[in-house]
């Protein structure tokens, strides 16, 4: 089995790690400190179990819109004795690297899906970096931060905008109405769920870094990353009483790198625009969740949805529009002291696709669903791993899944696909993150074996997956 | 219509920027409400063993606190980890004013331990181990735990922070030279029982 010789090297580097496990067990402080960490000189234990998952207080550091500090301030002040900036000394900057290599169960055919796979393309895919991100995560001002991110990509080798969150928010209470204490605020951002703070909901969701050389399933709801950087939204919020979050809000399309055949500019979309995009004023969305802490637990459950009007590349805003719906279920647990950190999340995310571009479609109305279930545990944020479930199911639909396509399509019409994540990680320190990543397909694009019709078995996309994680 | 609400949404903005910075006047220090709050609890009553109670802790030992976490003679790995860099910037006056409100709310009420352990450690408490050199916490501490000044109170904290600070005096990961030569005999079983008596009291 070709998968052999991956795993025997992904057995190597777990000894590796033991090994050097046993070498490091002694606590020692964080020796390198991202941006968060320089403006805060708080540890990166007080915001992540282990990152990027976040802690209770790390949840209201991001609540309070990032603005927290300890470094000094530029505060100049105006005649009038009123604060007209407040700038850090320290801008809070930092640096994240991820490389990593990908063995695939089954190499994939040299010419692109239109091709029988005769002639393969190199089994596994080495990228160092996978991913180089600058950061600027911090305040602004008084009641302002943001959580920038640029990351440059290898495909297509070019910089560009990642999950970005302009954030405003105060923490206050009204003692005389006898409300004890709430945050109130409002976020800008570019992908929904980005602005959430469990862990449950896609934008952080597990698993937390992965392949990209690996084979993207036939379908997503529209909530896993589909406007991702394709959107921009802004919403408001309210924690109260330290217990229910309420936010409701509105995307727009916001493709980067879209250039209006008019005006030659970053202008209004039109039909040129490539990938799906949202129509009409905004997107409507929302989120509600309730979190109970009590001693060293953290609960959380909650539901979030969007309702996207969209135009797919070639239709004008004028044309039919596709309507896709997500209602979706969350629920979070952690438990968390200085040597068990156990955590466990889960999401329901239920689609409802109403097609006016009959084109697209054999039905104009089919469902997808999307359901993931994540357990993991960390001895003393040093070395641990997680296990997820996941498994999307949809309606058939021979047009909307096509056959014939080699590696990509579904020989059946159906999207289901169907598996399990597996993965241990090793951390020197708190900022460092090695890991092998085993991701398992029991089912892919509808069928067990033979899923495309040209011979492909779910399990030939199955990928390990080595990398290296770090922010500085 | 649409750059209608793009206009709604700035004047938003700006209004709760101006709300933002009208709104100094609540009970709590501004600190206390924007910050301390956040693990402290706006009452000083923590949910998470891993922040203690603040809630009427003595004034003096709550100010000794913010200036050692703010010059880092206090070192524990907690301390290290969250309490550095929240008393970095810390002016004396700001100090003075978190530390007086704390020490004038409620207390935490105490939580029920195990029938045994809690009649162990008081009597640990009310009349140390002298064959250990363990002196009678309570010659500090007040009979009711509520501490005096300098010293602490005890009562109704947290029990896994209590365990965990007597663990930091006996390994002098945090300096104390008096409270390490009082502790450095009691073995992990003293120390449970200590703890689940004081978390207990009201």
């Amino acid at each position: 089995m070709k998968l052999r010789a991956c795993a025997l090297a992904a057995l190597v580097v777990l000894v590796a790690f033991l090994v050097a496990l046993a070498a490091s067990l002694a606590p020692s402080p964080a020796t390198a400190t991202p941006g968060f960490a320089r403006q805060t000189g708080l540890s990166c234990a007080a915001c992540h179990s282990v990152f990027p998952e976040l802690t209770p207080f790390g949840r209201r550091f991001k609540l309070n819109a990032y603005v927290f500090t300890n470094v000094k301030q530029l505060e100049p002040v105006s005649e009038q004795g009123q604060k007209t900036l407040s700038l850090s000394d320290l801008p809070p900057l930092s640096v994240q690297l991820q490389g990593s290599n990908t063995w695939l169960g089954k190499a994939l055919p040299d010419n692109g899906a239109s091709a029988q796979p005769t002639d393969r393309s190199q089994q596994n895919s080495t990228q160092f970096p996978q991913a180089l991100s600058l950061f600027y995560t911090g305040k602004i001002a008084d009641y302002l931060g943001a959580f920038l991110q640029l990351t440059w990509n290898p495909t297509p080798n070019s910089v560009g905008i990642d999950n970005s969150d302009l954030r405003f928010a105060n923490h206050s209470d009204f003692e005389s109405i006898g409300v004890s204490d709430f945050i109130y605020g409002l976020t800008l951002n570019n992908n929904p769920t980005s602005q959430d703070v469990w862990n449950s909901t896609p934008a952080w969701g597990y698993p937390f870094l992965t392949t990209n050389a690996g084979v993207p399933p036939i379908a997503k709801v529209i909530l896993d990353g589909q406007l991702a950087q394709q959107s921009a939204g802004l919403s408001g919020y309210l924690f109260l009483f330290n217990r229910l979050y309420l936010e409701v809000g509105g995307y727009r399309s916001a493709q980067t790198s879209f250039t209006n055949a008019t005006t030659g500019g970053p202008g209004p979309l039109d039909s040129t625009a490539p990938l799906m995009r949202l129509s009409g004023t905004a997107a409507p969305y929302w989120r509600v969740a309730w979190e109970q802490d009590w001693d060293s637990h953290s609960l959380s459950v909650g539901t979030y949805g969007i309702v996207a009007p969209t135009h797919p590349t070639g239709i004008g805003e004028s044309g039919p529009r596709n309507t896709f719906t997500d209602i979706a279920l969350d629920a979070e647990y952690q438990y968390l002291t200085d040597n068990h950190i156990f955590s466990a999340y889960g999401t329901w995310i239920h689609e409802l696709r109403h097609f006016n571009n009959v084109t697209l479609v054999d039905h104009p109305n089919n469902t997808l669903d999307t359901v993931r279930f994540t357990g993991s545990y960390f001895f003393r944020r040093k070395i641990g791993g997680s296990v997820q479930l996941f498994s999307t199911t949809g309606s058939k639909d021979t047009v909307l899944y096509p056959s014939g396509i080699a590696v990509l399509g579904s020989a059946t019409g159906r999207p289901d696909t169907r598996g399990a994540v597996f993965e241990l990680d090793f951390l020197p320190w708190l900022n460092t993150k090695l890991g092998v990543q085993y991701t398992m397909y029991t089912m892919f694009n509808g069928k067990s074996r033979n899923y495309d019709g040209f011979g492909r078995n779910a399990s030939d996309n199955n990928t390990v997956y080595v990398f290296v994680w770090t922010a500085f | 219509m649409k750059a209608n609400v793009m206009y709604v949404a700035i004047a938003g903005l700006v209004l709760m920027t101006a709300g933002a910075e009208a709104q100094e006047k609540s009970a709590a220090p501004d600190l206390v409400t924007r910050v301390c709050s956040t693990c402290h609890r706006p009452r000083g009553i923590s949910t998470s063993p891993m922040f203690p109670h603040l809630a009427a802790q003595q004034a003096v030992y709550l100010e000794t606190q913010l200036k050692a976490f703010r010059d880092r003679s206090r070192a524990d790995p907690h301390a290290q980890a969250f309490m550095w860099g929240m008393a970095a910037q810390l002016t004396d006056a700001a100090i003075t004013e978190i530390a007086a409100y704390y020490a004038s709310q409620q207390p935490a009420p105490g939580k029920l331990a195990g029938r045994e352990e809690t009649a162990a450690g008081k009597k640990i408490y009310q009349e140390g181990i002298p064959a250990q050199q363990v002196p009678p916490c309570q010659s500090c501490h007040g009979d009711k735990a509520a501490g005096n000044g300098p010293f602490p109170r005890l009562a109704g904290q947290h029990r896994p922070y209590l365990e965990r600070q007597l663990a930091a005096f006996i390994s002098n990961a945090r300096a104390n030279e008096i409270m390490h030569e009082n502790s450095k005999n009691l073995t992990a079983l003293q120390i449970s029982q200590i703890a689940a008596f004081l978390s207990a009291q009201p």
